[in-house]
């Protein structure tokens, strides 16, 4: 089927730096017109990094990009689509109160002298639909349509550009079992009419169903290239995950106690989490897997109470926690660090005593309602310390701090609090490898304390080296649950993937 | 997202009123010293224009001519007393209610203003 | 984003140390970012060789009851600002607060007749209640719509106006100025609190300090001002963090309208005549004094401090250009400039280079 002859995309050598962090390291990827090409990686591998360069997000440190044998360099994504190069995003971009046609059409209106022509455009869009046997009214509002819907407006807009190549980063992630058979129609037409298509998914069904080539990542290197015929899915994974757990944790100390958390029939209001029930024990460490937008995150949020509950029943101890909003939370012993940091977790311009106090400040109290500066000067002086945070002093702006030690003054936040359970989603996100040990440590030592701690991480060596039990969400289900000490990634993956 | 971003864009940094502002540097210091030569310009204009107006609104009586170009600190000088069939004069007034008069010895310019008359019907 | 840091004493150490492209660069920061009080003070100077009247003992006197009186209202703005919101409703909040001050204080009482003097604090107990309400509506709308603060003090600003007009209308009094107000009111504030030479510094400026005191401990040793400032500067995280943003939100607003309030009641005995064009355009002097003195647009940044050096810095400068005789038709335009300047200072402080 495929024809070496026939390469569409060259991409050789590509690398990026971002500060501390190589995040691509000389990857290299072949895209032969008329194929379907995966590109495959665990959570981190550079998979969307990679993509980032070659639409020009990101200006890539070395390497090149050839498009039929002439290199090319774009500067954003404009660019790229007028090259023929498109992409239909794993978060749609779209004006959702406009309606179909202005979408496609967006930036370069059909015009008919200096008006931009309804008709024209209505016909232009027509034609396209027609090729791609979508049913759509063009003059249908967007936000009126499904998500399946508008994705396909997102293809037509690619092929009306006359893409040579199309990029689909997780596409099928919010699709019913048709809207991926339709999907998949479309993506087969296209890759017989000559198109290159790069196929990003986490779903080794789908892919071994889509795809005739297959590259893989891991750690911003490029893994292997094979053709899909010649892989199994175990083969897949073991590429994907090989590697070696090294002494980067420190040793495990901590002990289980009696059970203590429970949580039962967690359902979301607003979002997939469906009937997730689990109890964790006092002095554990308890992992949450998952791929992206499984439900790990809106577990911890929904225990928390920053996002809606439709039903489930959070019991601590026996005694049942409402959790309706974070205030009420923090009432009943719970904290939460949050997964995003700088979106929500630091107050940036305020201080680094004003970051720790903020959750506790009812201990501050002096005379009614006045605050004691000198017990938040001790109450923050004490977990600089004790953390080992680097700050030039208390007065610091947080967001000049590093991202270890912003994490390190958040934590403070919370310990400050006297919590029993403590929810860490992703806490060693975008922090060096210095200072993932000292939070590691931190999660034991709170473990040894006898508190509960719940822990998300897309980074699996990292559940496995710290965590007790893990528990593999998939699709906002909880789809099983493991001993860190005896399972391996190959059967976290295989969960993962369960309900996808 | 599955980036290996150590930080992720300083955009999100703040919110604020500036949350979506895309500007460089450079176009904000033409804004700043634009605006300030702008303000300069603004105020030379006004000394060279210099002085406060005060009219003189008769309301129904003789046409009073405005004083202009009073300087601060200076006084009003007491206009000729316009006429109205009719009436009597009865002074110039800071309102128009002719609750405060206005005062031509002691008052010192600070601002244009506009003195408003009041008339006394003549009782037959 | 070096600037942003606490200024270490070995500044020009620092930029001895630079090379010569950065020290330019940061020799141009340090100009642009204080240009305004660069202008400023350049002003000053301009102006008191020009008309050394401007730096007598009751001219100084001047500004500073002015500053004042003026200090309260820019106190109120200054917390909203601080949440990354504003109110433009500022001087229509004061107008209504002024007459109804002044209708509850006439001596003869066109609005209610009949109704004689109340006693001041009756008065002033009204208008803090009228402006909490007001305050509640603005904060509640922005708590819980999540409507843009232009959006929801343009509304209320029409609101309260319409209110005003009607307030005016009242009794036989049919839309006029109101004056004569009873002369314990009028001593309360415009009383002499003490000379310095012969000129008199009326009570106000105590009743101004003691109300800055007082926004001053709120906003830094209690919770709400704590909780105001971490709402300010990110909302998703001080909703995380166990802040009640929505209560904290609508009493910053609340507290804004005691503030215009009590700025209104001074300002009906200091002005002793009120109508409908009372308070009109203080929110704009008010905004103003906040950006020059630092409270930034930017949300969770600024000091009371700043908010008195911004009032008092406008406060000169007005006075400054009504000694050079300047038209004060211009000086609406001089302020618009200042204000967009202001704001453009502010931005490239807090912008990130790319």
């Amino acid at each position: 089927m495929s024809n070496n002859a026939n390469v569409l995309l060259r991409m050789e050598g590509i690398t990026k730096e971002f500060p501390g962090v190589k995040a691509l390291d000389g990857v290299n990827l072949t895209v032969k017109a008329g194929t379907v090409h995966a590109l495959m990686g665990e959570n981190g591998a550079g998979k969307s990094t990679l993509m980032k360069c070659l639409f020009g997000v990101y200006q890539k440190n070395a390497g090149h990009i050839y498009l039929e044998g002439k290199e090319v360099n774009f500067k954003n994504s404009k660019e790229a689509l007028e090259n023929g190069v498109a992409m239909v995003h794993q978060e749609l971009n779209q004006a959702m109160s406009r309606n179909v046609m202005d979408n496609m059409w967006l930036g370069r209106f059909p015009k008919t002298g200096p008006f931009t022509s309804e008709k024209k455009m209505y016909d232009a869009t027509m034609e396209v639909f027609e090729e791609l046997g979508v049913k759509v009214n063009p003059k249908t509002i967007m936000s009126s349509m499904p998500v399946s819907q508008r994705q396909m407006v997102e293809i037509a807009k690619a092929v009306s550009y006359k893409s040579k190549i199309i990029v689909f980063d997780e596409p099928t992630s919010s699709l019913t079992e048709t809207e991926v058979d339709h999907l998949f129609t479309i993506i087969n037409m296209l890759r017989d009419r000559g198109c290159g298509i790069i196929y990003i998914s986490h779903k080794m069904a789908e892919i071994k169903r889509i795809s005739d080539e297959i590259t893989i990542m891991r750690d911003g290197k490029w893994i292997a290239t094979e053709k899909a015929a010649d892989l199994e899915m175990n083969d897949i994974i073991r590429l994907m995950v090989g590697r070696e757990l090294t002494n980067q944790f420190p040793p495990k100390t901590n002990t289980p106690g009696e059970t203590y958390l429970k949580v039962e029939g967690l359902t979301g209001m607003y979002n997939q989490l469906k009937d997730v029930s689990f109890e964790a024990k006092r002095g554990e460490i308890l992992g949450l897997a998952g791929l992206d937008a499984s439900g790990r995150t809106e577990v911890l949020e929904s225990i928390f109470g920053i996002r809606t509950r439709k039903s489930g029943t959070i019991t601590l101890g026996g005694k049942p926690c409402r959790n309706r909003n974070s205030t009420e939370s923090i009432k009943n012993g719970f904290a939460m660090l949050t997964e995003e940091r700088r979106a929500t977790g630091i107050f940036g311009i305020r201080s680094i005593r004003d970051n720790t106090v903020i959750s506790s400040l009812h201990r501050h109290k002096k005379w009614g309602p006045l605050l004691s500066e000198k017990s938040q000067r001790e109450d923050t002086q004490r977990y600089i310390d004790a953390m080992r945070t680097k700050t030039p002093s208390q007065e610091t702006q947080i967001r000049s701090l590093s991202g270890g030690n912003q994490q390190k003054v958040i934590i403070g936040r919370w310990l400050l609090t006297e919590p029993e359970v403590l929810l860490l989603d992703e806490p060693t996100r975008g922090i060096d490898v210095g200072a993932k040990y000292e939070i590691y440590q931190l999660i034991g030592n709170l473990a040894n304390e006898g508190k509960t701690v719940l822990m998300v991480s897309s980074e699996m060596p990292e559940l496995l080296g710290v965590c007790d039990r893990i528990l593999v969400m998939s699709g906002g289900r909880l789809a099983g649950e493991v001993d860190a000490k005896t399972t391996t990634q190959e059967e976290i993956m295989t969960l993962a993937a369960k309900f996808a | 997202m599955d980036e290996r971003t150590p930080e992720k864009q300083p955009e999100n940094d703040f919110k604020g009123i500036y949350k979506n502002v895309k500007i460089s540097v450079k176009t904000l210091d033409i804004v700043i010293v634009g605006g300030i030569l702008l303000m300069i310009a603004l105020v030379l204009f006004g000394i060279a224009n210099n002085g406060y107006t005060v009219s003189f609104d008769s309301r129904g009586g003789t046409d009073v001519a405005a004083q202009t170009d009073l300087m601060y600190g200076d006084h009003v000088a007491e206009p000729e007393p316009p006429t109205r069939e009719g009436y009597t004069f009865a002074g110039w007034y800071h309102d128009e209610n002719c609750q405060y008069p206005f005062d031509f010895d002691n008052t010192i310019v600070d601002a244009s203003a506009t003195l408003y008359a009041d008339w006394e019907k003549i009782q037959d | 984003m070096s600037e942003l840091k606490v200024k270490k004493p070995s500044k020009i150490d620092q930029l001895k140390a630079m090379s010569p492209k950065d020290r330019n660069r940061a020799i141009g920061d340090l100009l642009m970012n204080n240009a305004m009080f660069i202008i400023i003070a350049i002003a000053i100077v301009g102006i008191a060789i020009a008309e050394p009247s401007f730096v007598s003992v009751p001219s100084i006197v001047n500004i500073i009851s002015l500053t004042a009186a003026k200090l309260p209202i820019a106190l109120g703005v200054g917390g909203c600002i601080i949440l990354a919101g504003t109110d433009i409703s500022a001087g229509r909040q004061v107008g209504l607060a002024a007459c109804i001050a002044a209708g509850l204080q006439l001596t003869t009482n066109k609005l209610f007749p009949g109704l004689g003097v109340m006693p001041w604090y009756v008065a002033l107990l009204a208008v803090c209640a009228v402006g909490a309400v007001i305050g509640f509506v603005n904060g509640f709308c922005m708590a819980k719509f999540k409507l843009h603060p232009f959006i929801v003090t343009l509304s209320t600003q029409l609101i309260v106006y319409g209110c005003i007009l009607l307030f005016l209308k009242l009794g036989t009094n049919s839309g006029q100025t109101l004056s004569g107000m009873s002369q314990t009111y009028q001593d309360l504030i415009k009383g002499t609190l003490f000379r310095v030479g012969n000129t008199a510094v009326p009570n106000y400026v105590l009743y101004s300090a003691i109300i800055t005191a007082i926004v001053w401990v709120i906003w830094n040793k209690t919770t709400f001002g704590k909780n105001m400032y971490a709402v300010g500067s990110n909302e998703e995280a001080a909703n995380v963090s166990g802040v009640n943003v929505v209560k904290t939100i609508i009493l910053v607003f609340m507290m804004a309208g005691v503030l215009y309030a009590i700025t209104g009641f001074m300002d009906a005995s200091r002005i002793s005549s009120v109508n409908a064009t009372t308070g009109l355009n203080y929110e704009a002097d008010a905004i103003a004094a906040c950006v020059i003195g630092g409270i930034s647009f930017v949300g969770g940044i600024g000091k009371v401090s700043g908010a008195i050096i911004g009032v008092l810095l406008l406060q000169i400068i007005f006075t400054g250009l009504t000694y050079l005789s300047v038209d004060q038709n211009l000086l609406f335009i001089v302020k618009g400039v200042i204000i967009l300047v202001a704001c453009a200072i502010d931005m490239r402080k807090y912008l990130v280079r790319k």
